[in-house]
Order: structure tokens, then sequence, then C-alpha cells
């Protein structure tokens, strides 16, 4: 499970990262520079951030 | 500075802030709102953040209380039974499917009913599930089942409630209403229920606030920004009485007043959308 969390961590970081640069366009409402990229890009990064506290989880000593 | 009154208060209120901010603009004959207009756009930014810090002020021991026992959680690796652990993780899982639906839906939902017609017939559909909500209620508790504290609420429910809060995406269902349904649904009583949404919202409206500030600085914007800063100051308190009322409300009411209100007023403007009275 912590491979896999790390692994959506990496790939929606990315995505947030693409979506930034406009060099993805799907759900936004018009052109790269559009502000809803950043919203698109700070949602994808907020998600990254929860798989990451997610494997976080995973890898504490277990009682 | 209605405007922002009504947003301070239809936002908490189970009766749809953008539904409210769709028909009564369309009623009062407000032509000269423009709803793509950075100005507009910018007063509407500064009332949602208005909002979403009377919220965090109304609720800052119980937010405060949350952030550190998720920290602690985080930095252990691990959940506990802590109480305000539970209820901050119930809030993180239960805000990810709106934060998810609203950035895919947000847009072409707003362009499909951002109308007085369909915002009324959602205000109604508001009103019918209130009641459909504490009819399924009352069913479920006939029997004398008990009421959940939230700390209780399993992650499955916690995530079915946050699902309910994403259809306020449709103008005229209520964010506050859906929720509170979603939670009664969920074996909690009204005080928690509506405790749990105005939670569950905060962070949603103060995101959603905070996403749009770049429009703050858009050419043109600054034109109002005196209005806006007074306008989210009065939406502010509109919505600091409106929770303060709430939740004193719901510790021995329903929400079938609401209901009635939202049926009536949604059936009254959809008359008029339909006539072309408002359009």
């Amino acid at each position: 499970m912590r491979v896999i969390a790390i692994f959506l961590a990496i790939v929606l970081f990315v995505l947030g990262i693409l979506y930034g640069l406009g060099k993805v366009n799907a759900f936004t409402e018009s052109g790269a520079q559009h502000p809803h990229h950043v919203t698109h890009m700070v949602v994808l990064w907020a998600l990254a951030l929860l798989c990451v506290i997610w494997a976080r989880f995973q890898s504490a000593p277990r009682r | 500075m209605v405007l922002a009154l009504l947003q301070g208060v239809s936002e908490l209120f189970p009766i749809s802030s953008l539904g409210h901010t769709i028909l009564i603009p369309a009623a009062l004959q407000w032509k000269n709102i423009d709803r793509s207009n950075p100005s507009f756009l910018a007063f509407v930014v500064v009332l949602h953040i208005g909002t979403a810090l009377a919220l965090v002020v109304f609720y800052r021991k119980e937010w405060a209380a949350i952030v550190r026992a998720l920290f602690a959680s985080i930095v252990r690796g691990k959940t506990s039974d802590d109480r305000d652990e539970r209820i901050g993780w119930r809030l993180v899982i239960g805000t990810i499917p709106v934060g998810i639906l609203g950035v895919i839906f947000e847009v072409p939902v707003r362009k499909l009913f951002g109308s007085p017609a369909p915002a009324a017939l959602f205000l109604m559909a508001n009103g019918l599930l209130m009641f459909l909500g504490e009819f399924l209620r009352r069913r479920q508790h006939a029997s004398g089942a008990a009421y959940k504290p939230i700390e209780a609420l399993g992650y499955p429910a916690s995530v079915a409630i946050g699902f309910a809060q994403s259809f306020a995406l449709l103008p005229g269902i209520s964010r506050s209403g859906i929720s509170m349904v979603a939670g009664l649904l969920c074996d909690l009583d009204h005080e928690n229920a509506a405790r749990y949404s105005f939670l569950l919202a905060t962070p949603v409206i103060l995101a959603a606030g905070l996403l749009e500030i770049p429009k703050l600085f858009a050419p043109g914007a600054h034109l109002v920004l005196i209005q806006a800063i007074l306008g989210g100051i009065a939406a502010g308190i509109a919505a600091y009485l409106s929770v303060a009322f709430l939740t004193r409300y719901f510790r021995s009411n329903d929400l079938r007043p609401f209901g009635w209100y939202c049926v009536v007023v949604g059936a009254i403007f959809f008359l008029l959308a339909r006539k072309g009275v408002i359009t």
C-alpha cells in the first residue's frame, strides 16, 4: 500500500505541474493561462499531499 | 451591501446561497450585474473569504484542537481514538469528494444551470430533499435507535456526507442543507449534523475564496476594492450571526421550516421565470 500511495502522490504532483504549465487542459474552462489551471494544480497537489500522509501512515511501526 | 448580507446569511442557512445570488438579482432587475466582470468576481471572492473567516472565528477553539490533533497524528504516523483527531480525519476525507468534483464540474454546471429557472427548480428540489431527509430520519429512529456523535461516524459515512455536499455545485441546492440531510441519515442528530456541516463547509468555502484571490488583481478589479472589503466584512458579520443562530436553532428544531421556504420560494421564482418576468 505504501508503494501505491507514493506512486499516486508522484503522479498527482506531476499532473499538477502539467496543469500549472497549461500542458493539460482536461476539465478546464479555456486557454492555457486561465486561472482554472491554477485551481486544478492546487487541488492535485493537495491530493498528492494526502497520498504522502497516507504513505506515512503505512510506514509507521505497528504495535 | 444587500448582496453581501444575502451571501453571508444564505451561505449557512440551508437555502442555497448560489441559488439566491442568481434569483434575487434577477427578481430585483439588477441589470448592471455582469457575472463575468472582473470587479464583480473580485467582490464575490471577498464575500466568500469573509464568510469562511466568520466560520473559522466561530469554531476557532474546535479548529485549533482539530489542527493540533491532525498534526500530532501525522507526526506519530498513526491514528488514535482522540476525539478531535477522529473529527479532523473525517473532515479531511469528507472534503476530498467536493474538491475533486468541484474542479471537474463547477464550470459546466454553472454554464448549464446558472439561470433563474433551473436555480428555482433546484431550490424546490432542495426543499423536498429536506422533507425526505426528515422523514427518513424519523423512520430510522422510530424504534428509539440512538444518535451518534460526530467522532463515531465511519469513514464511508464521512465520504457519503462529503459526496452529498458536492451536489451544492447545483445552484439552488444548499451545501449546509444537503450535508445536514446526509448527516441525519448517517445517524447524527440535528445539532451535530449542523456542526459537522459547518465544519465541513469551512475549508471548502475558504479554499474557494483563496484560490480565486488572483481575480482581485485582475485589471478593473481595484475599482470595487473598498466596496468588496466592506461587503466582505458585512458578509462575515452576517455569517457569524447566522451560524450562532443556527447552532442554537438546531438544538431543538429541524429542517422542515427551511424545506417549506425553499419549496414555496422556488415555486414562485420558477413561475416568474416561466412567464418571463425574471430572466
